[in-house]
């Protein structure tokens, strides 16, 4: 296990740094570099190469590099080209929001997804199984955009019953609702089936056969034999849902116009903000990364036949 | 038989307005007319510019559909090529070598790349949809891998090498054939993924001029008015979902009859 968790721990560094250098060359050897986009478009070409010169950018990209990553490494993430205020001020003043919307989310997607898939699992083809199976499959085929501005229609704009956006109303549990159920109803849906068909194999399998046999009672069955093997698949899968979440949280925050990081990185690919988009992208992908770790290392403890990591 | 047929049928809609649509969206749709108008000479009504919901919805296919299949082929060429060298290579520092650096990026965020990539290249299609081709590739690449390495190694390969069969024909004859159902039925839900995350970047504003005939932009765009003109969002948002849901049917179709 622990060379496991070793191995796996230094395949996350690695990845972290091809994240860096791929985020950095991607948008540095762009087309059209922020001179000449960021600012007015009049400018003539000796104000921009005054500009390119002042923002540091007709160094060679190596050195460009090394300055972005020596920053990187103390923390600093860069000046944003839109307001001159620092990219980690950005972050910060936007982190609370996405956050809470994310640490909400997962409470809530865990335990569900876990009771639903059991639930589906354990007796299967039965109508609890069905009516969920369906549902769950349904949601997983509407995009989270289509479903967001579904639930706007009907919940905020036709009955009232919950605010539509964050902007103007005032802070409370309601303004929840809504984002957590459109993140909430693909994953949930994705991490459910897989521990569906986790619980199904693992009701079948060898040991469960056995220890039924020998008479060890439903609960303690399903609980101590079934559970850690059901959850398998689905933790296996978590590497997918963290995408989604994230993508999720872009569409969510966009819809209900929730000042949180997804909001942030839109507005700054939009106004070709490069520090900005950068230090946001790495941030978002590094939280990915890290939920992909934790995933294979409790896979790994769970059930360690499985080979996650060849 | 069933399943394909219903997973046939919800396809036949929106892949027919991709097809037919562009053709005949000029006979079919009228001048535009005032924003957010119902009736009038539109059988849908008018977007928030005032062109005409249907031709829009005619017109839009080819961008959604084509950036996601393009984007699926893509992958499938890149990642279906280095899977099969991995598998049937016996050189174990190739198999290294070829999926290690791939492995690195599985777990990237797609909706993050397209961010990245949309900075500079924000309003290009093909940019879109090498991004994606981008974020899908690793996968396939393991899937193949997986699926090709069994075939590969198996007795069957093994008699047609001693007989003296011919490389190509082991590897289209034997492993092509174990590795297409398991490719299709993929290729399947990929599809509908990549039509999301396709969908879901136009519907940001990361890809495409917010005026592209686009079903993603076109839900976006019309957002405000949900209540005042719901075909606005309605027919394209609609249109989506048969596709996805209808792709996604149809793979799992597929690996039910493989048992």
């Amino acid at each position: 296990m622990l060379r496991y968790a070793a191995r796996r721990v230094l395949l996350t560094g690695a990845q972290l740094v091809a994240l860096a250098v791929a985020t950095f060359l991607l948008t540095a050897l762009l087309p059209g570099d922020a001179a000449d986009t960021a600012f007015n478009e009049q400018a003539g070409p000796e104000q921009i190469a005054r500009l390119r010169h002042e923002m540091g950018l007709d160094r060679p990209l190596a050195v460009r590099f090394a300055s972005w990553a020596g920053g990187l490494l103390r923390g600093d993430l860069g000046t944003s080209y839109l307001g001159h205020r620092p990219v980690t001020a950005i972050i910060a003043s936007s982190f609370g929001a996405t956050a809470t919307l994310a640490l909400v989310t997962a409470t809530i997607l865990l335990p569900l997804a876990l009771g639903l898939g059991l639930a589906m699992g354990l007796r299967e083809g039965g109508r609890t199984d069905r009516v969920i199976s369906a549902v769950t499959l349904a949601l997983t085929a509407i995009p989270d955009f289509v479903l967001a501005l579904a639930l706007v229609a009907v919940f905020s704009l036709r009955l009232g019953w919950l605010p539509s956006a964050w902007v103007g109303v005032e802070s409370g549990p309601a303004l929840y609702v809504l984002p957590v159920a459109v993140l909430l109803a693909r994953t949930v849906s994705h991490f459910s089936r897989q521990i569906r068909a986790g619980t199904r194999t693992a009701l079948h399998a060898g040991y469960t056969v056995q220890a039924r046999r020998l008479g060890v009672p439903r609960v303690p069955l399903v609980l101590r034999h079934v559970l850690p093997n059901a959850v398998v698949p689905g933790v296996q899968e978590l590497a997918r849902t963290g995408d989604q979440l994230i993508g999720g949280v872009l569409v969510v925050e966009a819809v209900f116009a929730i000042p949180g990081m997804a909001t942030a990185l839109i507005g700054a690919v939009q106004s070709r903000d490069v520090p900005t988009v950068q230090g946001l992208t790495l941030l978002l992908a590094a939280v990915a990364l890290l939920l992909n770790l934790v995933a294979d290392l409790v896979c790994r403890r769970l059930s360690p036949r499985t080979e996650v990591l060849r | 038989m069933s399943r394909v047929l219903t997973a046939c049928g919800l396809l036949a809609v929106p892949v027919l307005f991709t097809l037919a649509g562009p053709l005949i969206s000029g006979a079919v749709s009228g001048p535009d007319g005032a924003p957010y108008a119902l009736g009038g000479g539109h059988p849908l009504g008018t977007d928030g510019m005032g062109r005409d919901v249907l031709g829009l919805a005619l017109r839009g296919g080819p961008s959604t559909l084509g950036m996601a299949c393009g984007a699926v082929a893509a992958a499938y060429a890149m990642g279906g090529a280095l899977g099969l060298v991995a598998a049937t290579t016996r050189r174990q520092w190739l198999d290294e070598l070829l999926l290690r650096p791939v492995e690195v990026l599985l777990p990237i965020p797609s909706l993050l790349v397209i961010s990245v990539v949309g900075v500079g290249w924000r309003g290009s299609a093909v940019a879109i949809a090498l991004a994606v081709a981008a974020i899908n590739m690793p996968a396939v690449a393991r899937l193949i891998r997986a699926a090709a390495s069994d075939a590969a190694s198996g007795p069957v390969a093994e008699a047609m090498r001693l007989q003296g069969e011919p490389a190509v024909r082991i590897l289209v004859g034997h492993i092509g054939r174990a590795v297409l159902p398991v490719a299709l039925a993929d290729a399947g839900t990929r599809l509908a993924t990549a039509v999301f995350t396709v969908a879901a970047a136009n519907f940001l504003g990361l890809g495409l001029d917010p005026a592209a005939p686009d079903w993603g932009v076109a839900i976006a765009a019309s957002r405000e008015a949900l209540l005042v003109q719901p075909w606005a969002v309605c027919a394209p948002a609609v249109l989506l979902v048969l596709f996805t849901v209808g792709a996604n049917l149809l793979s799992d179709a597929v690996l039910r009859r493989r048992g």
